[in-house]
């Protein structure tokens, strides 16, 4: 237990800064759950961090979101019932190995307009290095991991893709030696699912694919649902 | 208590019973703000929208999350966004690319800043007040701040870029927030 209240600051200050890591985070954690509760003190600074952390934010430009965001968010309010809608949703063709005989075909057209084109572009990029001679395509349950020797980021896409339960989000984590590394959720809408993972593929052993409660926190790994070793 | 914190509390309160008129307001009220802090963090328009989006939708989902008792709304939501962020930018563990693209950001059409921003008043006056506040700090100080919150790297990546020790990135980091946080309360007692 660490008693001296400048070095406890010194991990409230970070931690409320999100920028602590290893044994920092690990003893940071320890403070908030055995000693923060019961310190006055700690109580006191720490809330008074979090506040200024979030007047920090203040600081940097606002900016309008794009247009397209609300609406977005408004479609996700009240989930509606999933059906499929010929032509109008990302309904990206059946397979990676069919879509890599898609060549030339233009992506777009099968991708709502609007909010939907960054990730429609995503796509198409992850299609093309699909059909990619050098590609390495890794099953992973029903999705796909996509990628190429040396690349920074990788993707994964999937059809027939069967939806989480009901107030359950798919997620992908990375495994490697060090432990697990959350990479973001993997939306799955009319079965097709899809994610850039900004990751070199080599800095992970394997890739799990979970199913979690939609709203938590991803701090640990729910039930592994697909899992695969990663592309060498 | 502020009226617009006040005002946001109510508007919490109507979105834990599903109301999505209040959930219209907290993004007019919060959704520029998020976003210029999240495009300053991914340095990506699409990154930043989706930080965005996930947190109003974790907003959504479980407003309860929110405790009025622990400080004001815009506490906790843009602090939301900023780890939302922050996790987004580690996920890419890419920093340097990452700063290449941030020193070439992509252009925004309607940044929305300084007389055209639609701010609530008392946010703009804050806006300033903070500006204001960093820049009464040593550089050294407000280099590891700025490195921490707003290009979202942990103190090891300091020390590390810097070449200083762990430890002193701490020491500047604490000391930093400390200035900051004095110089802003006395602004709050004005």
């Amino acid at each position: 237990m660490i008693e001296d209240h400048e070095q406890i600051e010194e991990l409230l200050a970070g931690y409320v800064l999100r920028s602590l890591s290893g044994e920092d985070a690990t003893r940071a954690d320890e403070l908030l759950s055995d000693h923060v509760p019961a310190c006055g003190r700690c109580r006191d600074t720490l809330a008074g961090f979090q506040v200024l952390s979030a007047e920090l934010a203040l600081v940097t430009p606002p900016i309008a979101p794009p247009e397209t965001l609300l609406p977005r968010l408004h479609r996700e309010l009240e989930p509606v019932p999933r059906r499929r809608r010929t032509g109008q949703l990302v309904a990206v063709a059946a397979s990676v190995a069919l879509v890599a005989g898609l060549a030339g075909t233009s992506l777009t057209q099968f991708v709502r307009a609007g909010d939907r084109q960054a990730r429609a572009d995503d796509m198409a990029a992850a299609l093309d290095l699909a059909r990619q001679p050098e590609a390495d395509l890794v099953p992973v349950g029903p999705a796909t991991e996509i990628s190429t020797p040396g690349a920074e980021e990788f993707y994964l896409y999937g059809t027939g893709v069967q939806s989480p339960p009901a107030g359950s989000v798919y997620r992908v984590w990375l495994v490697s030696e060090t432990g697990t590394t959350y990479a973001g959720e993997l939306p799955c809408e009319d079965g097709v699912v899809f994610l850039a993972v900004p990751f070199d593929p080599g800095s992970f052993t394997e890739l799990m694919i979970t199913v979690e409660p939609a709203g938590s926190s991803p701090a640990a790994p729910g039930d592994v649902v697909w899992t695969t070793a990663a592309a060498a | 208590m502020r009226d617009g914190d006040r005002e946001d509390l109510e508007l919490h309160r109507r979105l834990t019973t599903g109301d999505r008129g209040a959930f219209d307001e907290l993004y007019r009220r919060y959704a520029k703000a998020a976003y210029g802090l999240a495009y300053r963090l991914t340095g990506q328009q699409i990154l930043a929208q989706d930080v965005v989006h996930d947190a109003y939708m974790a907003l959504w989902r479980a407003p309860e999350a929110y405790d009025p008792a622990r400080g004001a709304f815009r506490t906790f939501f843009l602090s939301l966004v900023h780890h939302r962020a922050v996790d987004t930018v580690r996920r890419e563990e890419r920093l340097r690319k990452r700063q290449q693209r941030a020193s070439n950001l992509e252009p925004v059409a309607d940044e929305d800043v300084a007389e055209g921003v639609v701010d609530e008043a008392w946010v703009a006056i804050r806006r300033r007040e903070v500006r204001q506040a960093l820049t009464t700090l040593p550089p050294e100080q407000r280099q590891v701040l700025e490195m921490a919150y707003f290009d979202g790297k942990t103190q090891a990546v300091i020390a590390e870029e810097l070449r200083i020790p762990l430890g002193t990135v701490k020491t500047r980091t604490l000391a930093a927030m400390r200035k900051l946080r004095r110089a802003l309360d006395q602004e709050d007692d004005v």
